[in-house]
């Protein structure tokens, strides 16, 4: 466990470090909150901002953890990985690690993002909602760091990487049912989104903001969790012998 | 022993990068030299359990590579040959998170000791985008001594570096030796195993071709090394005393037992065969004719790591 919360806190010291890093990261999200939420003209809802705020919070969290994988990717392409493997401590420690620091990063994000998502004028009306949303990305974060540590091991070079990463990513997103409810897609779209594991989190999240609680689609987030976690400690072993 | 391999074999598909390797190294400093791919790395990633063994038997301080790895790893060091430290972290975070991860006891006391022994003390609160590759180096190894390991591996520690900056490193590595550390170093600069190493053995294509002290290497192919810069076609010669060791673009090196009295011979020789004899040179044997000896000149093999050099141009900065 200890070492988990070393390998936690080199990277967490090394991106703190990195302040333009730190300020880059939050852009996007920011942006799509504003542009997309406040000035796009098509409204799928009557309070367009308050639907679309869940769904930049979850992808906030995708897109955090999905580049998450990069710092694996780099530690492995730098020599680091292999200097930590020559270690006694446990070295799924060194897995573990990664994908924790991925995960608070990302939640770290989805703060700020919150905050201005309140600043703009979205209401939350119940004080569970803040902490059940915190539940909830985290375990979506877990699961798609999970997912990018794995991808992360089994690729060879960052440019790789960052191709599946954007392949993966957008689409992701945008057959989820972050910007628009599921009545107003067409039949095909409806299909997907719903069996898109990002719209699990986003409508989750949604039904919190408006009061309720989704107990399907969390749990079939931690049952995810688990399975990806299971196949990544799998190959984090097979490529570390 | 320190480190003791039996047949030891790896293949990477079709490609045997170490064959059938036989080592036993007790508490010494031991060179593994070699031209880049003939199999140097491949034998320390076995050695310190970050791959496993096809074939053959490795063992180091009596622990089994692949079935007691753990305990392997806690009495070793390995610092690759990337030069891997955290830039953004100072040298002290660096060596810090390693006295962590290898759960040393009293670590700010240990760490402040390993880094005054490498004469890092001074910039220890600097960040070490600031440190120069030669301080990086010496950092790598506070952080590999930091738990006090009983056998240190370094692959290539002095690789990029500049002549003041190896010289450092080599003294540092030699004070270790004489605190009772068994050092196990690859590297293709003869001339410094040539000086720091106890042993040494020469791989090439995954085998070992000859083992011993340098001295002894050096003095088996004779006692002087005459080489001869030519011009033209040589044809090969058989003169009593003289023996051909092996030719590197013009010059031509042979071994003699007294120099300076196979000197005129060759002289003659070469120059009845046609040849343009542009200067003559008697010294003593250095490893590279060793080397030269048993392995030939030779080609560069196995494929370029273009992600290796790239991230060492990076590092150039």
């Amino acid at each position: 466990m200890k070492g988990v919360q070393y390998y936690f806190e080199r990277d967490l010291k090394r991106w703190i470090r990195s302040k333009r890093a730190v300020f880059a990261s939050l852009v996007m999200p920011a942006a799509w909150l504003i542009f997309v939420g406040l000035a796009l003209p098509i409204r799928f809802t009557n309070n367009y901002l308050d639907f679309i705020t869940p769904g930049i919070l979850v992808m906030t969290m995708l897109f955090a953890s999905m580049q998450g994988g990069t710092l694996l990717i780099f530690d492995k392409i730098l020599g680091f990985l292999n200097k930590f493997l020559a270690l006694p401590v446990p070295r799924e420690s060194i897995l573990f690690g990664k994908i924790l620091f991925i995960t608070f990063r990302g939640l770290l994000q989805s703060t700020v993002i919150l905050g201005m998502a309140v600043l703009l004028g979205v209401k939350i009306n119940y004080f569970a909602t803040i902490p059940l949303t915190y539940l909830v990305l985290f375990i979506f974060g877990i699961l798609f760091s999970a997912i990018a540590t794995t991808i992360a091991l089994l690729v060879d070079d960052y440019e790789t990487y960052a191709a599946i990463n954007s392949m993966a990513s957008m689409p992701l997103f945008f057959t989820s049912s972050a910007l628009m409810p599921y009545e107003v897609m067409p039949h095909w779209l409806r299909i997907i989104a719903s069996l898109n594991p990002v719209s699990y989190a986003i409508d989750t999240v949604r039904t919190l903001f408006s009061g309720t609680f989704l107990l399907n689609g969390i749990t079939v987030l931690i049952a995810m969790s688990l399975v990806v976690l299971m196949i990544s400690v799998y190959v984090f072993r097979r490529a570390t012998v | 022993m320190s480190v003791k391999t039996y047949e030891l074999t790896k293949y990477f598909n079709k490609l045997c990068a170490v064959d059938h390797i036989n080592l036993e190294i007790g508490n010494e400093s031991f060179g593994l030299l070699g031209p880049n791919g003939a199999g140097k790395t491949t034998t320390v990633l076995i050695l310190t359990t970050l791959l496993k063994p096809g074939t053959g038997d490795a063992y180091v301080c009596g622990y089994d590579v692949v079935k007691e790895a753990k305990k392997v790893r806690n009495v070793i060091s390995y610092v690759p040959q990337d030069m891997a430290v955290d830039i953004k972290l100072t040298g002290r975070e660096n060596v810090l998170l390693f006295a962590k991860l290898y759960g040393v006891a009293d670590r700010k006391k240990k760490v402040d000791e390993v880094l005054e022994l490498m004469g890092l003390s001074e910039r220890a609160d600097d960040r070490v985008n600031s440190y120069s590759g030669g301080m990086r180096r010496r950092l790598e190894l506070a952080q590999a001594l930091v738990h006090e390991p009983q056998v240190l591996f370094l692959d290539e520690p002095t690789l990029g570096l500049d002549v003041s900056a190896r010289r450092k490193m080599w003294e540092h590595i030699s004070s270790l030796k004489k605190k009772g550390v068994t050092i196990f170093i690859t590297t293709h600069y003869m001339d410094e195993a040539d000086k720091f190493c106890d042993r040494v053995a020469i791989i090439d294509r995954g085998k070992i071709v000859a083992m011993d002290s340098p001295a002894k290497l050096k003095n088996s192919i004779g006692k002087d090394v005459i080489t001869a810069s030519v011009s033209g076609e040589f044809k090969g010669l058989n003169i009593e005393g003289i023996t051909f060791l092996g030719r590197e673009i013009d010059n031509i090196k042979f071994t003699a037992e007294s120099g300076s009295e196979a000197l005129p011979l060759l002289s003659e020789a070469l120059s009845r065969q046609g040849l343009k004899v542009h200067s003559l040179s008697v010294r003593e044997p250095s490893l590279d004719d060793v080397f030269l000896q048993k392995v030939g000149t030779q080609e560069e093999q196995g494929s370029f790591d273009d992600y290796k050099f790239r991230t060492l141009l990076r590092r150039r900065k």
